[in-house]
């Protein structure tokens, strides 16, 4: 039946409000959803949920207009992304340095693998106590714990990478006349690149997952602070906006962050399945 | 002259060793289409590593115009099966042929010619600015060989590389690649399963016993005129010979 009906459609002037509907489809799709979301909580928080500890949408929205307007938002959102991209470069920089040695370097990877193996299970979190011995509750506290959150990710996917460069490539590029080096530098780690890739987005959830109780616990700006005060003050919409507000800029990083890679890296990303 | 002698090869340390081959000897000719032919497991790609320097030898010698084969060098040019992975899937059809001729530094001129040149030959020249990743897998194949062909290597060495076609497309390369090596005179061994396939394309036909130890159990001088067919009349016997042949060694195993 199937088969019939897009046979049907074959011909050109059924195509553009097919095409338009495929366009429009992921939109609607997405509309459709948050409607919906936004219904239920409206519903639920306005008739059976106690709406001072679940505040309905609208009231979040009305709170999150003046914290809009006045610019009190945009400051903790700028303060806590500085933060996260200062701390996530510093850990991608250096996980990849790490990461292409100890993935070219077995004698590197044999030492440095089990005291990586131990320090990857420290939470961000399980280290803000002693970040803020060491840093204080400026802002080297919380680069340094995104770092933290970021570096073993970037290093173990990089690491992986790098090893699992296809045998054939290497051989082929060595019947081409490539040196070691040459090897490395033009088949070894553009072949990483997917994985590298893959452990950078990873990391990214990572730091804003450790940006917040870093903020939370200690520091005196940033979205993970809003949360702190406004908890403190027992302000529920307050807390919502700053929640709705985390991810959301979350989401939108990934989004930028898979955009810059498609515009960047797309002839790196590409794996050939087998035939 | 590609010269096998006395070549053994052992897998591994002392208890858990695998002898692989066993005093092999070989002689190919320049110029010379060779298949190695065999049951699965028998050495074949051993011996193909051995000659393109991946692998090294336990004991005897590979060499190449009387130098030894102590690694892998230009004047020999593997093909994998997978091409998939042995492409470089972020360079252009046109980046991965030109790959080998940036390393030895050839002439930006000189080296669009010889791209162009090997592209046309093997017929993918409206395809240069695509992406391996959107190719077809007969078309992955012909890329490889313009990647080799390009660096003119003087040996051609090839794993199956047509085992992962399909029926019709794998007909389509072996009178392709029969074009190829009519055009350029290059030495090919090439490995495979497919008995049809080795007589369609080899000179000679070395059929290796079973391993371990595994040794030629025969090497078959074709004779045939090209270019061929397999509803040649001499095809049919042939390739009844050389299934007995295998069969004997499988059977031999039970
Ligand atoms: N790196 C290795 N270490 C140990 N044993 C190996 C290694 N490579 C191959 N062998 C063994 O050597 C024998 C020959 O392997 P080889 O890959 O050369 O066979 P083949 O003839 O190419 O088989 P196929 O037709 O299935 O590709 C096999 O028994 C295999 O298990
Ligand atoms: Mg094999």
């Amino acid at each position: 039946m199937s088969t019939i009906a897009i046979v049907r459609a074959a011909p050109s002037v059924l195509q553009p409000p097919r095409s338009l509907w495929t366009h429009l489809r992921p939109l609607a799709m997405i509309v459709g959803s948050m409607t919906i979301f936004f219904a239920v909580w409206q519903v639920l928080s306005s008739f059976v949920f106690n709406p001072h500890l679940i505040p309905p949408p609208t009231k979040v929205f009305a709170t999150a207009v003046p914290m809009i307007q006045s610019g009190e938002i945009f400051k903790h959102i700028g303060i806590s992304l500085v933060r996260v991209i200062i701390g996530f470069i510093a850990g991608t920089v250096l996980a990849i340095l790490f990461g292409v040695v100890m993935g070219r370097l077995k004698a590197v990877n044999d030492l440095l693998d089990p005291i990586i193996e131990l320090l990857r299970y420290l939470s961000p979190t399980a280290m803000i106590p002693i970040a803020v011995i060491w840093f204080g509750i400026g802002e080297n506290s919380k680069y340094f714990l995104i770092f933290w959150g970021t570096f073993f990710f970037v290093l173990i996917n990089t690491i992986a990478g790098v090893m699992r460069t296809p045998v054939a490539r290497y051989r082929a590029a060595q019947c081409l006349g490539a040196s070691e080096l040459q090897i490395f530098m033009q088949v070894v780690i553009p072949s990483a690149v997917p994985y590298i890739v893959t452990g950078m987005r990873v990391a990214m959830a990572s730091a804003f997952m450790s940006i917040i109780p870093a903020e939370i616990l200690a520091a005196d700006s940033g979205l993970g602070y809003l949360l702190q005060t406004s908890a403190m003050l027992v302000q529920t919409e307050r807390i919502f906006v700053a929640l709705a507000t985390i991810s959301l800029i979350g989401f939108i990083t990934d989004r930028i962050f898979r955009w810059a890679v498609e515009r960047t890296l797309h002839r790196y990303m590409a794996f050939i399945t087998a035939t | 002259m590609l010269l096998v002698d006395a070549v053994s090869k052992v897998y591994g340390q002392a208890p858990a060793a695998y002898h692989a081959l066993d005093d092999i000897s070989l002689e190919v000719k320049r110029g010379e289409f060779l298949c190695l032919l065999g049951p699965s497991g028998c050495g074949k790609t051993t011996l193909l590593n051995i000659l393109a320097g991946f692998e090294s030898v336990s004991s005897g010698t590979a060499s190449l115009n009387g130098k030894r084969i102590t690694g892998p060098g230009s004047d020999r040019v593997m093909f994998f099966q997978d091409a998939g992975s042995a492409l470089f899937p972020w360079l252009s059809v046109e980046e991965n042929v030109r790959f080998g001729l940036k390393l030895r530094g050839l002439p930006r001129a000189e080296a669009d010619r010889t791209v162009s040149h090997y592209l046309a030959m093997v017929g993918l020249d409206e395809h240069r600015t695509k992406f391996p990743a959107q190719l077809s897998g007969g078309m992955r194949q012909r890329l490889q060989i313009a990647r080799a062909l390009a660096i003119e290597p003087e040996i051609l060495l090839m794993d199956e590389p047509f085992a992962a076609l399909d029926a019709l497309t794998r007909r389509r390369m072996h009178t392709f690649l029969h074009d190829i090596w009519t055009k350029t005179g290059k030495t090919i061994v090439f490995v495979t399963h497919d008995i049809g396939e080795s007589i369609l394309l080899a000179d000679r036909i070395a059929i290796m016993s079973v391993g371990p130890r595994s040794r030629f159990r025969d090497i078959i001088e074709v004779g045939l005129p090209r270019p061929r067919e397999p509803a040649m009349p001499r095809f049919g016997e042939l390739y009844g010979k050389i299934e007995g042949l295998l069969t004997n060694e499988v059977d031999a195993l039970q």
